[in-house]
């Protein structure tokens, strides 16, 4: 992996935080005890870290808080109470329906000629929007997919649940997630399942099953998607290969840094095993 | 609909962990009396989805709806423009120092408030991992539960938060208090 100077600074901090994998943490032992310069941005982080520690204000609930969140456990009054409180202004700011309705027909009839033109400019536009939108979304995406197979491997969060055997990982990630993914062992030579964590994309939890393919790690994430099944999609991330599928209503990323060939064939197999179940 | 269990499940779970739930939501609105709303907003909802709570992490599980009543309450509460949640009027808040202190306290207090004051000044998605990291002394996978994030998101912002702060607390650096916008008028400072 290249090194900018942002996946140093990243890489200090969390090693200032201990969240580095111990083969990582020791490497960069051995270069700051060689390296002055390293030595001191360590220190600097540390004294930063411990200013901020001791420094910052930590806000104890008040007592008058605390009182009114042990009621809630008591008297069922109050919960009603704050639930009213946290949802009447929304309603408040809504007009009624039918009048809403009554002046959008009344100004339609008004500008019907006008609106019509309107209309399909407004059309043009939001498919154009829609398509560049989803373009926008699915390359961020890409990028915290990659970003997330990169820290995990970096770090100590390969896999929650270590298992090759898919009957004790399935279950697992099914109590964790809201939905049920697909889980398998590739029938590949050099390959070995290492097991599943849960991870976070595009703002929701997901599954992510991790594999190992000679030396190379590779991370396949499922969550629930609302699109149609599209045939893969494959791309180049910062160096790693990406491909995106969508396939009985799951949404498929796979990531490693296998080299393109190999990659495929190892996103065949999760295909044809996802398939054969 | 809630039955005498999942009251006492509550009980259990989530009131011990007030003092974690209010420090993130006061340093997440940065106002003390919004601050006890979104976490009692938060604690209903924990109260309402208590029974659907399964795993071993209440503190973590908590604090989501604490960090999600927060972020809802911004977005219904600021101007467009002041959600993207830059520096505002919190620093204001910071007491100055009295009079009449010994100077060691003094510059102790001085030390806090330019610390807090660094601290609030950061936007959003850097205070809130920084917070969670600092104060609550959370591992990154619990952070990255909390905001919803990749682990390596997590990583990433806590350095840039860290670099941030360096440059806010480093001698000589512009006052951060003297960098803060005027609050709007529209009656929320």
């Amino acid at each position: 992996m290249t090194t900018r100077p942002d996946d140093e600074a990243e890489r200090l901090s969390a090693f200032v935080d201990g969240e580095l994998d111990l083969q990582t943490h020791l490497a960069i032992e051995r270069e700051a005890a060689a390296d002055q310069n390293l030595r001191e941005r360590i220190d600097e982080l540390r004294r930063l870290r411990q200013s901020i520690r001791e420094g910052a204000t930590y806000h104890a609930a008040p007592a008058e808080l605390q009182a009114r969140l042990a009621r809630l456990a008591t008297d069922p009054s109050v919960e009603s109470a704050a639930a009213a409180r946290a949802t009447a202004p929304s309603k408040a700011a809504r007009p009624p329906i039918g009048r809403a309705a009554a002046e959008a027909a009344a100004r339609w009839l008004a500008w019907r000629p006008l609106a019509a033109s309107f209309a399909l400019a407004g059309l043009v536009l939001v498919t154009a929007n829609v398509v560049w939108l989803h373009e926008v979304r699915d390359e961020r995406l890409a990028d915290d997919v990659v970003a997330s197979h990169v820290r995990a491997s970096l770090g100590q969060h390969v896999v929650d649940v270590a298992s090759s055997d898919h009957h004790t990982v399935k279950p697992w990630l099914s109590a964790r997630l809201d939905f049920s993914p697909p889980v398998a062992e590739l029938s590949l030579p050099g390959s070995t399942f290492l097991g599943a964590r849960v991870d976070y994309l595009d703002g929701r939890p997901v599954a992510a099953l991790v594999y190992r393919q000679g030396q190379h790690l590779v991370t396949s994430f499922v969550w629930p998607a609302s699109a149609d099944d599209s045939d893969p999609a494959f791309a180049r991330e910062r160096g790693f290969e990406t491909a995106h599928w969508v396939r009985g209503g799951m949404n498929h990323w796979v990531v490693s840094d296998l080299n393109p060939n190999e990659f495929r064939i190892v996103v065949d197999a999760i295909r044809q095993q996802e398939a054969a179940r | 609909m809630t039955d005498e269990a999942n009251r006492r499940r509550f009980e259990a779970l989530a009131l011990p962990h007030a003092d974690a739930a209010y420090n993130l939501a006061k340093w997440l609105v940065r106002n003390d009396h919004d601050a006890q709303d979104a976490v009692q907003d938060a604690f209903v909802r924990a109260l309402r989805y208590i029974d659907t709570f399964r795993g071993d992490n209440a503190r973590a599980w908590l604090l989501q709806v604490v960090r999600n009543s927060c972020f809802t309450w911004l977005k219904e509460n600021r101007p467009a423009g002041q959600t993207s949640l830059d520096a505002d009027a919190a620093a204001l808040e910071m007491p100055g120092p009295a009079a009449d202190e010994p100077p060691a306290i003094a510059a102790r207090k001085d030390d806090r408030a330019r610390i807090d004051a660094a601290i609030a000044a950061l936007p959003f998605a850097f205070r809130e991992v920084l917070v969670l990291r600092e104060l609550e002394d959370l591992p990154y996978r619990d952070i990255a539960h909390i905001a919803e994030i990749p682990i390596g998101t997590v990583m990433s912002r806590l350095a840039r938060a860290r670099a941030l702060l360096r440059d806010a607390l480093a001698p000589g650096a512009r006052p951060v208090l003297r960098e803060v916008p005027r609050p709007t008028v529209n009656g929320r400072a």
